[in-house]
């Protein structure tokens, strides 16, 4: 019993919850790029500035409508709207005309977008941090472990993360569209046969994929500085996420983002002045072991 | 078709003319160029520097400028990465043939350029780096620093952190240059004053990093006495939310070098980290002298806010840009960089001297606690302040070139 | 590669730009000497990128890493060691063709899209070492004030250098592509399966290739080194790699030179729009997107498609473009 209170300590539990709630805001995000890797074949760099993007709305919409609680709860569902939105457009205008193309000349593409757009997010909010402020009743922490204090907004998280979880799995396992996007992920052609539009697929996949963007963003924000080159980070650790969780696969998805989250918090417990270095040292394990991923890849 | 080819030919030419296109400068303007970080979290203080400097520049310039000629400026964002400020500060040398180059709020930009004008051989004003390598291990004569370096600031603390009954301590920041220093600074002070502290462990994280929480609550949980947060200009504010949020200033005392600054502690609101202890050269309402009371006046009607400290460092290159030129004559650095050894200028907070033997600009210290006040509604403020003179904590000219390998 | 483009034309203006690169330092102020070596080094980089990329068919999608840890190499060696920089500038190449063989062997089982995708990650985990480990690569700060030889030291000396080594490893290069590995390279890249028919062993190519790509990136790497004495961790990350990765887009990456033109481009255009405004990438994200769909052999490829002299070429242009689609 001694050894199992030692293992489980305060400070253990405590970060375990901590990188917990950091793997929920990584896996929306991940599971998103998985999404479009899978389907539509692009590893799609634009993703981190939608994720920028996802957090900026958030900060304008819950400043206009007051800084309040409400402010947050709209912005939490609009910005994510929007962002879907731009997606759309985006890729109406632009990216679908190239499906026919070289897969590198997409990739481009996206890489174009977020440079575009990275700009974009300067230009319209300029250059200071900005701060999204937690809603009230998230203020404050919780004592939970050897009365070490938690923050309740990361309680929050760790209820969301499988919210969404749930509902993704059920859009794409349980309903007709999802149906469709999975057998188009493993092969367009049959599906264009049968007669389905895949092109409109395609642009239905794309717009759920950003708008999980949009959601990280809009999730993370009051927890973080909402700042320019946010989505250098992270596109960068969802890449490494989907890469060791495979290709197009939403559970290697989370999985991935278990694994980074995890590793990151444990680490900085272990080795504070290295902690960061912990992740990419999983990954570098799991593709020393299987380069193809923890899981199925969709192709 | 033919359009696209002719487009490209177009535009191949139009490089090449703008190639060639060699930029003026007026024989009749001395030119300062500026790299700084004016987006991200640091631009808000760079801004406030460049403010300063211009309150001065407009005051020169309406008097008719220096030696019959205006002071232009240009400034260039190096977006804290060292790489960019470097090129940044070549074009300007290189291309802009700028007379004085200032800069920057990254101690490692401030570094790389501070070689590039030793090479160029052109007088570089560090305004708001504070890293003591500056004019110190890696100090030359083509660089003067302006801000408070880490060593004035780690002793200013270590003297105050040594009265108080702490011993086991924990090192937290930003994984660089300006980091690393002021912890350094201030643990090997303090060590030195008090041999009984212990440091338990040190976390350091990435320059902007932007959650906090993870290494928050490890600190949290291993319980130490006294947290020594080197956080710089990317992550002051962030840190010090996260710290509030997490509750971690409600258990751990703290000391963060310039926190106290109305920079810091104006954004933050009512939010601000409550009995944190900080330092910073400047107060905009302490001391509240006639000098100190006019030059928040002017900056106030000129910007419409109040000054941070930073301010003084731009308002402070301004002076010895203005006496410097003035005392040489002539618009020639060698001169110039001689007439600014040993000046002394007046500055809202006395006066305040160039030291010779290191080209350190000897500010006071002001060292206090971040409380509520009834003066000031919107923000929090330092308070218990102690201004130290900066005989009493300047390292001594020997000890500072000792550590300058040439 | 210039008399395919443009007949006997060619072949002067391509003389002419040669004595013109040479007579530069003589009569160009200063800053415009230092750009022009910053471009040829670039140039050199986008060169050997296009190496596996245009030629190879393989989706080199983080070569920065190759430049980068070159760069470093080479920096910790002359800082650290007490030997001379010249032992230094040769083991930055070394390094990145050590590096090269590594990833690659991990990388190369998986093809397409796969390999871009794990070379960035396992590029992205060599870029992250060498940014957190303050202590021994500077981290954040990178490492500056590297002392490079005098004679190559000044302005001047440093282009001639950054020149000389450029055009030779361009003709290295070159001699490399005309042989019968870079046909076999190039058959590869056409049509894997019937290389492999042919007794090719595909793997073993690609191998080689992505060693020799990655020597002549860290070959860039220790120029770099001679033109700006100092390295900075943003030389290994995944942005760069992209630029790159642009330059030889937008030059042309079924030409020799297009690299070379795509890195003058984005250089003169960067350094020129920094002059005036702080929004650079936007600029060069509609160019990316203009050079995508419009451009997409890049500009020497497009010239290249409307100067074409023999009928062999012409089939072989024909055979490109029906590839391409």
């Amino acid at each position: 019993m001694e050894i199992v209170t030692a293992i489980f300590s305060p400070k253990l539990m405590s970060q375990i919850f901590v990188g917990l709630s950091r793997t929920v805001i990584l896996f929306i995000v991940a599971s998103g790029l998985s999404l479009i890797l899978g389907v539509l074949r692009i590893p799609n760099i634009w993703h981190g500035s939608l994720y920028m993007v996802g957090a900026f709305m958030t900060f304008t919409i819950s400043g206009v409508l007051g800084g309040g609680s409400m402010g947050f709860w709209m912005a939490l569902i609009l910005a994510p709207l929007g962002v879907a939105l731009v997606s759309l457009i985006a890729e109406r205008s632009f990216f679908q005309h190239l499906y026919e193309r070289e897969h590198l000349m997409l990739l481009l593409l996206t890489f174009a977008f977020s440079l575009v757009f990275g700009d974009l997010v300067k230009m319209v909010w300029g250059m200071e941090y900005k701060s999204v402020p937690v809603p009230r009743i998230f203020q404050g922490s919780v004592h939970l472990f050897g009365g070490l204090p938690f923050p309740l907004y990361n309680v929050f998280l760790l209820a969301i993360g499988p919210v969404v979880a749930i509902a993704l799995w059920l859009i794409v396992n349980k309903t007709k569209i999802g149906k469709i996007s999975r057998a188009a992920a493993v092969d367009r052609e049959m599906v264009g046969a049968v007669g389905i539009n895949v092109s409109w697929v395609f642009a239905f996949v794309f717009m759920i994929g950003c708008f999980l963007a949009g959601l990280g963003g809009a999730l993370v924000a009051p927890t973080v500085n909402v700042s320019l080159g946010m989505d250098h980070t992270l596109i960068m650790e969802a890449f490494l996420i989907v890469i060791i969780g495979g290709l197009g696969n939403i559970g290697g998805a989370l999985v991935g983002a278990l694994i980074f989250g995890l590793a990151q918090s444990l680490g900085i417990l272990i080795w504070p002045q290295f902690g960061i270095v912990f992740p990419y040292a999983a990954v570098i394990v799991v593709l020393l072991l299987r380069p193809t991923g923890l899981l199925k890849s969709t192709w | 078709m033919k359009k696209v080819i002719y487009l490209s030919i177009l535009m191949v030419g139009f490089l090449g003319l703008f190639l060639f296109s060699s930029p003026s400068h007026g024989a009749n303007t001395i030119k300062i160029g500026i790299v700084d970080t004016y987006s991200g979290p640091p631009a808000t203080m760079s801004q406030d520097v460049l403010d300063g400097f211009k309150m001065v520049v407009n005051e020169i310039n309406a008097k008719g400028g220096i030696l019959g000629k205006k002071i232009e400026f240009v400034t260039r964002d190096e977006k804290f990465k060292p790489d960019v400020g470097l090129a940044m500060a070549k074009e300007l040398v290189l291309k802009e043939n700028v007379d004085v180059l200032m800069g920057t709020i990254s101690s490692s930009t401030a570094l790389a350029v501070s070689d590039f004008a030793k090479k160029e051989k052109i007088p570089f004003l560090v305004t708001n780096s504070r890293t003591e390598k500056i004019t110190g291990e890696k100090g030359h004569r083509y660089v003067f620093g302006i801000a408070e370096n880490t060593a004035m600031a780690g002793r200013a603390a270590a003297n105050a952190l040594s009265r108080k009954p702490y011993v086991k301590y924990w090192i937290a920041g930003d994984d660089y240059e300006y980091g690393h220093s002021i912890a350094e600074n201030v643990w090997n002070n303090l060590k030195a004053l008090k041999p009984g502290v212990q440091l338990v462990d040190q976390t350091w994280w990435k320059v902007g990093e932007s959650d906090f929480t993870p290494y928050i609550t490890q600190i949290m949980s291993a319980k130490p006495d006294f947290l020594i947060a080197a956080t710089g200009g990317a992550t002051m504010v962030t840190f010090a939310k996260a710290a509030k949020a997490t509750g971690l200033i409600a258990r751990v005392p703290m000391y963060q070098h310039t926190v106290i600054d109305y920079g810091i502690l104006g954004p933050l609101g009512a939010d601000g980290p409550e009995g944190v202890y900080g330092t910073a050269p400047y107060l905009f309402y302490y001391p509240d002298t006639p000098a100190n009371k006019t030059y928040v006046e002017e900056f106030r009607k000129a910007y419409g806010r109040y000054p941070q400290m930073f301010a003084l460092f731009g308002y402070s290159a301004g002076r010895l840009i203005e006496k410097g030129f003035q005392k040489a004559g002539a618009v020639d650095k060698e001169k110039f960089i001689n007439a600014l050894e040993g000046m002394v200028i007046d500055s809202p907070v006395g006066k305040l001297e160039m030291r010779a033997c290191d080209h350190q600009l000897q500010l006071p210290m002001m060292f206090g606690v971040v409380k509520k006040t009834p003066q000031f509604k919107d923000f929090l403020v330092a308070s218990d302040i102690v201004m130290v003179p900066s005989t009493d904590f300047m390292p001594k000219c020997e000890e500072v070139l000792k550590t300058r390998k040439n | 590669m210039l008399k395919s483009t443009l007949g006997g034309k060619g072949r002067i203006l391509g003389g002419a730009a040669l004595i013109l690169l040479f007579l530069f330092p003589l009569f160009l102020p200063r800053f415009y000497i230092y750009l022009i070596s910053i471009i040829l080094l670039t140039g050199l980089l986008a060169t050997s990128l296009n190496l596996p990329l245009g030629y190879g068919g393989i989706f080199q999608f983080h070569h920065a890493v190759f430049y980068g840890v070159g760069a470093y190499a080479a920096a910790l060696m002359i800082t650290k060691s007490g030997l001379s920089p010249w032992i230094g500038f040769a083991v930055g190449p070394f390094a990145a063709a050590f590096l090269s063989l590594i990833m690659g062997l991990i990388c190369i089982r998986l093809s397409k899209l796969y390999f871009g995708m794990l070379q960035i990650s396992l590029g992205s985990l060599v870029w992250i070492i060498v940014y957190r480990w303050y202590s021994f690569t500077g981290g954040d700060n990178g490492i500056h004030g590297i002392p490079v030889p005098d004679v190559i030291s000044s302005p001047k000396g440093a282009y001639y250098f950054t020149l000389l080594v450029t055009l030779l490893s361009l003709w290295a290069l070159h001699k490399i592509i005309n042989s019968p590995f870079g046909s076999a390279l190039q058959g590869i890249r056409d049509n894997p399966v019937r290389s492999a028919m042919i007794g090719i062993n595909v793997k073993l190519h690609q191998l080689a290739v992505l060693i020799i790509a990655g020597f002549f990136a860290g070959v860039a790497g220790s120029l770099f080194i001679v033109v700006d004495t100092a390295v900075f961790p943003d030389m290994l990350f995944w942005t760069l790699s992209l630029e790159i990765l642009i330059m030889c887009l937008l030059g042309g990456w079924f030409t020799f030179l297009g690299p070379m033109l795509g890195a003058a481009i984005i250089i003169s255009l960067r350094t020129f729009v920094s002059g005036f405004t702080d929004y650079w990438t936007l600029p060069l994200g509609l160019l990316m997107m203009f050079v995508i769909f419009f451009l997409p052999n890049g500009i020497l490829g497009y010239i290249q498609e409307r100067l074409y002299r023999s009928p062999a070429e012409e089939t072989d242009f024909v055979e490109q473009t029906v590839k391409e689609s």
